[in-house]
């Protein structure tokens, strides 16, 4: 069977496929695609003009037909099924010509099938370049290259996965990446070629990463002036296609409160908003925690005016302070799990009915007492202080290794939680960079 | 890379994380006044071993303790090691069977001690099973999360003092130098493990020396303030007279009624680091005496159960006392000879060294 028979039996029964017979230049051949990739009717008017524009008149001599055809597209030189398949799952338009037998691939009008740019969805910019990177890869890459107009930035394409094709770009910047670093990332990166890579999780097994960690091995951005200011400080900047995400190499502990952005505003602010992050996370951490070592292990360190109140304010709830507080936090997290994926009419609904009526009621049904409530909003408050979604979730899950050495130890089991979390912290390191590690920018001197 | 400050923020926290115990307890009891001419002379001796120990390992060029001993065979090995090995189990079981008393008597009063011990050392067996890199980093992070809590106690604590009980300044009185209890209170000083970080660790001698002085206020601060709160008379009889000291300051807008607690808390959390820092110098002993098919973390394990048995096995507050009698010998013993012989053999390197060219 010929080449092209067999690749119209194979999509058969794809009713996006297309396969046309044309007549150019007095010659049978044979156009294939797929309509819902290609722009047609801006195809064929392209192809028309650059036929008309063309010479033709060797329409009986098969070389300068050749070379005629090499000026539409790129000859490909030993066409095959599996080159065809790619090409044409790409968005290639391929050209088949049965005499001489040659197959062309040319680069048609793609439909657009990506977002334009836009301001960025997970987090917001105040005072600040608002565009956000997208979900096509190469319009990634050009914010980039906009964003640092240098030379030295360096962009490595990969084509990874055997079933399901998937490009995924390096890139950083030279002379201020780390050597280490860039070795070892294209290193497993070209190891790991033929994985499948299309989302976060598997792009950090294949680059060697422990999948049970608790710390964010990749600061995530959807910001490129964020993105250049990790390349500046010698990191390096993955994107997956199809992924709206700058996924950045290594994570630091400077990202869950420290943002190039603020760099708009002036430095005191700055150290006062970054003050305030880390407020926030150390509030996360212990107010619930200590909530409940104040009121069942160690009442005698408050106040005896503040026991009293607590004593109060708690008075005919039927449980240890610890279910109370956990049975709270857990319908926290099922409001936040649930808000974060309904469409932006009803989260509003949702947010009322958990907050205020599920809040109010639960309070004069007297199951948990009002001073939790408070204690709970000030740390759902403040584990979203820091900044970016995937910073925000480890937190979440921490206070919950402190609430529980509280319910046993008190405050000794908040320290102690406070310790070990330094610890975990302390540990982390990808590939040999601690996680504890504050980079300099390089390219400023005045820091 | 010279982690230098890591070193220093390290060797203030487990000092600090120590002194406040049994330093003032033991001062307090040797000495009837001029508290500061005792501890100024502790401190004194405490500089000078380190002095003396840095700059004998200064000589051995990226090596540690062990590797410079075993160039002078096993036997030489075995006379300066073993004691310190059992020195610092019985330091670190004594000490967390005392904070775990301490813990009890002041806030936990229905928790059980084994379960204070078992936290203790759970934690610091985590900490230790890390590398030595991260339990550097530990360190610098606890600094953060906890010193100024620390400073701000400390600072508060002069809120009760007279200061009539300074006087006198000056005593011709110096039989303190032969009590057994001067000698426990040079307890309040662990630096052996610098022998050990090198070379993974690099630090600069001279800012460890310098920066270690830094620490003579908190060592009068530990002495001073039950001193100059209640008068010596006063403070003898207390057991543990800074915690004591700290439980009468009264800080009308704070929520909080016994910041004793977090002062507390935050020493133990250091103390915490002291014996991970202790149970790490042991684990690199002994792996050197194991084959090496033993990994690390069943050292780590085994010596922490080690330190939490024998924590329970000891039976009250007087056998840890005793406990700490004993190990005052052990204690003089090693902080003495190994500076010096590590000082002596560095010597002899140099001088081999110069007959050779």
């Amino acid at each position: 069977m010929e080449l092209v028979d067999r690749i119209r039996s194979r999509f058969e029964q794809d009713g996006d496929f297309f396969i046309e017979e044309h007549i150019w230049a007095g010659r049978p051949v044979r156009v294939m695609g797929f309509k819902s990739l290609i722009d047609l009717p801006r195809t064929w008017a392209n192809l028309q003009l650059s036929i008309r524009e063309a010479d033709w008149d060797g329409s009986q001599d098969p070389i300068a037909f050749l070379s005629v055809l090499s000026q539409l597209g790129q000859v490909l030189s030993e066409p095959n099924e599996d080159t065809l398949y790619s090409a044409l799952t790409s968005g290639n338009l391929i050209v088949c010509c049965p005499d001489p037998q040659v197959y062309l691939q040319i680069l048609p009008v793609p439909v657009t099938l990506h977002r334009g740019i836009e301001q960025p969805l997970n987090e917001n910019v105040l005072q600040g370049a608002a565009s956000a990177f997208s979900d096509d890869l190469l319009t990634n890459v050009g914010l980039m290259k906009k964003e640092l107009n240098t030379e030295k930035l360096c962009t490595k394409m990969y084509l990874t996965g055997k079933n399901t094709p998937r490009k995924i770009t390096l890139m950083y910047l030279e002379g201020q990446v780390k050597p280490d670093l860039l070795r070892e990332v294209k290193e497993r990166l070209e190891a790991n070629k033929h994985q499948d890579i299309y989302n976060v999780q598997r792009l950090s097994k294949s680059l060697g990463f422990h999948p049970w960690s608790a710390l964010p091995k990749f600061y995530t951005t959807e910001m490129p002036i964020e993105a250049a200011y990790a390349l500046r400080q010698g990191r390096l900047l993955l994107f997956i296609d199809r992924l709206p995400l700058a996924l950045i190499l290594p994570a630091l502990v400077s990202d869950i409160f420290m943002m190039e952005n603020d760099r708009n505003y002036s430095a005191m602010f700055m150290y006062i908003i970054r003050g305030l992050r880390l407020a926030g996370i150390l509030i996360d951490l212990i107010i619930p925690a200590l909530y409940v070592a104040l009121v069942s292990v160690n009442p005698e360190v408050l106040r005896i005016e503040l026991a009293l109140t607590i004593a109060e304010s708690r008075s005919g709830v039927p449980y240890p302070a610890f279910v109370e507080t956990m049975l709270l936090l857990i319908v926290l997290e099922l409001i936040i799990v649930a808000s974060v994926r309904l469409p932006k009419s009803i989260g509003p609904t949702l947010t009322v009915v958990g907050g205020i009526i599920l809040g109010q009621a639960v309070v004069q049904a007297r199951l948990v007492s009002s001073l939790l409530i408070i204690i709970l909003a000030a740390t759902s408050i403040a584990s979203s202080t820091v900044v970016g979604f995937q910073n925000s979730l480890p937190l979440r899950l921490y206070k919950y290794l402190t609430l529980i050495l509280a319910a046993l130890f008190g405050i000794l089991g908040i320290m102690s939680g406070l310790v070990i979390l330094c610890a975990y912290f302390a540990s982390a390191t990808t590939y040999g960079i601690p996680y504890l590690h504050f980079f300099k920018q390089k390219d400023d001197s005045s820091g | 890379m010279d982690r230098s400050i890591q070193v220093i923020i390290v060797h203030i926290l487990i000092h600090l994380g120590i002194v406040f115990f049994i330093f003032p307890t033991s001062i307090i009891d040797c000495t009837k006044e001029a508290h500061w001419i005792s501890i100024l002379l502790s401190f004194l001796l405490h500089w000078f071993l380190i002095y003396i120990y840095t700059k004998g390992l200064s000589r051995f060029e990226g090596q540690n303790l062990m590797d410079i001993y075993l160039q002078y065979g096993k036997l030489l090995t075995a006379i300066f090691l073993l004691p310190l090995f059992v020195y610092l189990s019985m330091l670190a079981s004594v000490t967390i069977r005392a904070y775990a008393e301490t813990i009890s008597l002041v806030f936990l009063s229905y928790t059980p001690l084994w379960a204070t011990m078992l936290l203790i050392a759970i934690i610091s067996a985590f900490i230790s099973s890390l590398d030595i890199h991260a339990l550097f980093r530990t360190g610098v992070l606890m600094g953060v999360i906890f010193f100024p809590l620390i400073l701000f106690v400390l600072c508060m604590a002069f809120q009760n003092v007279d200061w009539h009980y300074v006087f006198p300044l000056w005593s011709n009185d110096f039989s303190f130098l032969t009590n057994p209890k001067y000698m426990e209170s040079t307890f309040a000083c662990g630096f052996m493990y610098l022998g050990f970080i090198q070379p993974s660790i690099r630090y600069n001698r001279k800012k460890i020396l310098w920066w270690s002085i830094t620490l003579i206020p908190f060592y009068l601060i530990a002495v001073y303030i039950p001193v100059l709160t209640f008068g010596e008379d006063t403070a003898a009889k207390f057991y543990f007279p800074f915690i004591t000291a700290v439980d009468t300051i009264d800080i009308t807008w704070l929520m909080f009624d016994r910041i004793t607690m977090f002062f507390l808390l935050c020493t133990v959390t250091f103390f915490m680091l002291f014996v991970s820092l202790t149970v790490w110098v042991n684990t690199e002993i002994l792996k050197r005496c194991l084959p090496k098919t033993v990994r690390t973390p069943y050292i780590v394990i085994a010596l922490h159960l080690l330190i939490f048995i024998s924590g329970i096995k000891i039976r009250d507050l007087q056998e840890v006392d005793f406990l700490f009698d004993v190990n005052a010998w052990l204690h003089t013993y090693n902080y003495l000879v190994i500076p010096f012989s590590i000082y002596i053999l560095g010597w002899i390197s140099r001088r081999k060294a110069a007959t050779a060219v």
